[in-house]
């Protein structure tokens, strides 16, 4: 908090210097493979456009003091057409050919995983903030750092939830009956695993346990089974397109489930696209913009949100703003490094401490950051209210969600 | 085939030219070195996809099955030997990080190549006994859709990561550049792919092979156990193919069971098209459309990004159109006394009569 009062200042200064001697500045390029096609495109945008917008809000505060030299910051685009074999050869390219020093990161866990060993073997450290399979931090990697939390925490606070709630729905928290469909994708299936986990300790009866399909575009069969067996949880994961999906299906067969909670929700935008159908659905959130969180550069969560819509006409979902925070982790880091030597900065990144208007950062030595939970939202009035944990809940959740009647 | 002094020194001269680029490459493109290895790796599964698609006339488009097989299990040997593979693999992450060191890594990989051979080879004995009844386009289908069940096998089979896929071990600080040791090792593999073909090409088994190709029918009456040789001939595919699997495993450090182990879209298509570039059918031919596949796809990556599916396609079109019998079959009917075939002056005038 102090250096960064500190930098801004210094960073103001350097801005008046170039204002009035009109030097040109130099450029430090960070790369990045993100999916602008395929079934991530949705999320893809989302990344960019955060990662745009930090960069852009950090130029024109005069870009990055560096030692005694200021830069300013570009990013270099590739499309991984949301496959990892792609994002993997284009970090290849980025760092081997396009001489790029430092990553940042893809979107979804699948992306991250290919793409880290690349980043590792070339000692180019790569913030990310869309990669949260925790099984991204099991191979020593000392070049990855993710400024989000990781997937089992996702839908925890739904589970338990559930469990406090059992009452509510005329039952002991042991005969709650949970049904799961998720993605066969490394995010979906670490959050598939915390929920596992949730449910074993909540003593919970797990009743289905489906793989949405490859292309996330239809779950008629795991919700004709939901329909035959009654669950009292549903469960979804599958990115932006199986949000959408699940919502939309839902509705459209009337399946009626006490408590319904996803990832993904507000990144998919379920309330603009569908409307009424979306009410009371649970949502996992990274960030929302009711958080207290601050910084210099964005200032509060609220007036990131505000500048983000001004910008894009979108209210921002998670994946901006850690896309964003990202970028400030970089900046800082260099700062602190006072060089653009990869080693160092590496070091300084390790050794990061801060608060951005998307929450506390701090590295565990693994590289994941462990200073930042997750909320809850509902879809409540065509509004995305935090309803955990109780620390930042705006209002209590509304469950069982009212039947919508076949 | 009987060769000068002249003819046999230029060839040597062409083999050491060969081999000294090869040596010196990761040092002349630093930059490229994890292009070329998989370069390298495109010239196996193009020479091993020859052998049987090109020398036996059995057209597989499920040779990513071996490949993908050999990938898991190389990484599955590397990692068996030191860790629990579930923990490995679970989607939780394992509570604890993997390391591997040096010798950790070596053995790994020393028992992982050939553990990648011998799986693929049984793989390819067991289904080879079950499809090779099969010919023509049937078989093509057929083998396509052993790519796609495998992918899915793959992706439902959570010991091995399921749809999370599998990362390869993190190779360690100690082993220096990895890019070049895999280049090498990448490399030495292609050439004893080569060596060996080049072998078989001067046996009985070859020409068993190829009268399968020529005709199958008049093959079996003359009393070739045929089913048994296009088994042999698969197998021996598949050895090559598990190997060079194993080794792209861990160029690409990360197996995604769809789209890297058994990714029939792309290098499943890829090694058919790099031998139909080059040349069905001989030696040098799925060498050459190797090379020039990878130059092609690396120059269209870089100068038409967004465009490069759409290019890749065209080159597929132009190459069929133009090349129906690659670029070796071009060359050879254009210059057939250059491959030894006697040309009589009034048939060879416009470069016929060279039909191989």
């Amino acid at each position: 908090m102090k250096y960064l009062l500190k930098s801004s200042l210094v960073a103001a200064a350097a801005l008046a210097v170039a204002g009035t001697g009109a030097l040109a500045q130099e450029t430090v390029t960070l790369g990045a493979a993100v999916s602008l096609t395929g079934k991530y495109t949705t999320d893809g945008e989302h990344t960019k456009r955060g990662y745009d917008l930090a960069v852009d809000m950090i130029n024109k505060a005069g870009g990055v003091k560096v030692g005694d030299k200021t830069y300013q910051i570009a990013v270099k685009y590739y499309d991984d057409e949301s496959t990892p074999a792609t994002g993997a050869a284009l970090a290849e390219r980025l760092i081997a050919q396009d001489g790029v020093k430092f990553l940042l990161g893809p979107y979804s866990s699948g992306l991250t995983k290919a793409i880290a060993p690349v980043t590792e073997k070339y000692g180019v450290p790569m913030v990310e903030a869309n990669g949260a399979s925790r099984s991204l931090f099991t191979s020593g990697y000392k070049y990855l750092f993710a400024v989000l939390s990781t997937s089992e925490q996702y839908l925890s606070s739904a589970m338990d939830l559930a469990a406090e709630k059992a009452a509510a729905l005329g039952k002991k928290p042991e005969e709650i009956k949970v049904a799961l469909a998720f993605e066969n994708d490394p995010f979906s299936q670490d959050v598939r695993a915390g929920v596992l986990d949730d449910a074993k300790r909540l003593g919970m009866q797990i009743v289905i346990d489906d793989q949405l399909p490859k292309e996330l575009n239809d779950m008629a069969a795991t919700l004709t089974k939901v329909r035959a067996l009654k669950p009292d949880v549903l469960v979804i994961s599958g990115h932006a397109k199986g949000a959408a999906t699940a919502v939309r299906q839902i509705s459209e067969m009337k399946v009626d489930v006490p408590i319904v909670a996803m990832t993904h929700c507000d990144s998919a935008d379920v309330v603009a696209k569908f409307g009424a159908a979306a009410e009371y659905t649970l949502c996992a959130s990274q960030w929302a913009s009711t958080l207290t969180y601050k910084d210099n550069l964005f200032g509060s969560a609220a007036d990131f949100a505000k500048l983000f819509n001004t910008t894009y006409n979108y209210e921002p979902p998670y994946q901006a703003a850690e896309s964003a925070a990202a970028v400030m982790v970089f900046a800082d880091a260099f700062q602190r490094a006072g060089t653009l030597d990869p080693a160092k900065v590496r070091d300084a990144l390790a050794a990061t401490d801060m608060q951005t208007f998307y929450g506390n950062v701090k590295f565990d030595e693994t590289g994941k950051n462990i200073a930042k939970p997750m909320v809850l939202f509902q879809v409540l009035k065509g509004e995305y209210r935090v309803v955990a944990p109780t620390k930042w809940a705006e209002t209590e959740a509304v469950v069982p969600r009212p039947m919508m009647g076949n | 085939m009987k060769l000068g002094n002249y003819d046999m020194d230029k060839r040597l001269a062409g083999y050491a030219a060969i081999i000294v680029i090869g040596l010196a490459a990761p040092w002349l493109f630093p930059g490229y070195k994890a292009q070329m290895t998989e370069l390298w790796l495109f010239i196996v599964f193009a020479l091993a996809w020859d052998h049987t698609g090109g020398q036996m006339g059995y057209n597989s488009f499920g040779n990513v099955v071996f490949m993908g097989v050999g990938m898991y299990v190389c990484a599955l040997t590397q990692v068996g030997l030191f860790y629990s593979i579930a923990d490995y693999t679970a989607a939780r992450g394992g509570g604890t990080i993997f390391i591997f060191d040096v010798p950790d890594f070596l053995l790994g990989l020393a028992l992982g190549l050939p553990a990648a051979a011998i799986a693929a080879a049984v793989v390819a004995a067991v289904l080879g006994s079950a499809v090779l009844g099969m010919r023509g386009q049937y078989f093509a289908i057929c083998t396509l859709g052993l790519g796609i069940a495998a992918g899915e096998i793959a992706a439902g089979w959570e010991w091995i990561g399921a749809g999370s896929g599998m990362t390869t071990p993190n190779p360690p600080d100690g082993l220096g550049d990895i890019n070049r040791f895999l280049y090498f090792l990448s490399a030495a593999l292609a050439v004893a792919t080569f060596l060996t073909l080049r072998w078989i090409y001067t046996t009985r088994l070859a020409l068993a092979i190829n009268a399968v190709r020529d005709d199958e029918d008049k093959a079996e009456a003359m009393g070739l156990p045929t089913t048994r040789i296009k088994v042999m001939a698969w197998t021996v595919s598949a050895i090559f193919l598990g190997m060079a699997g194993g080794l792209y495993g861990n160029l690409k450090k990360f197996i995604d069971p769809v789209d890297i182990a058994f990714s029939g879209a792309t290098v499943g298509v890829w090694m058919v098209l790099m031998a139909i570039l080059g040349g069905k059918g001989t030696l040098w031919g799925p060498v050459i459309g190797a090379v020039i596949f990878q130059i092609t796809k690396e120059f269209f990556w870089t100068y038409l990004l967004g465009w490069q599916r759409v290019a890749l396609g065209l080159l597929i079109v132009v190459i069929v159109v133009f090349f129906p019998q690659g670029i070796m079959g071009w060359v050879r009917a254009r210059y057939p006394e250059r491959f030894g075939h006697r040309v009589e002056p009034a048939a060879g005038a416009k470069g016929e009569g060279a039909r191989p």
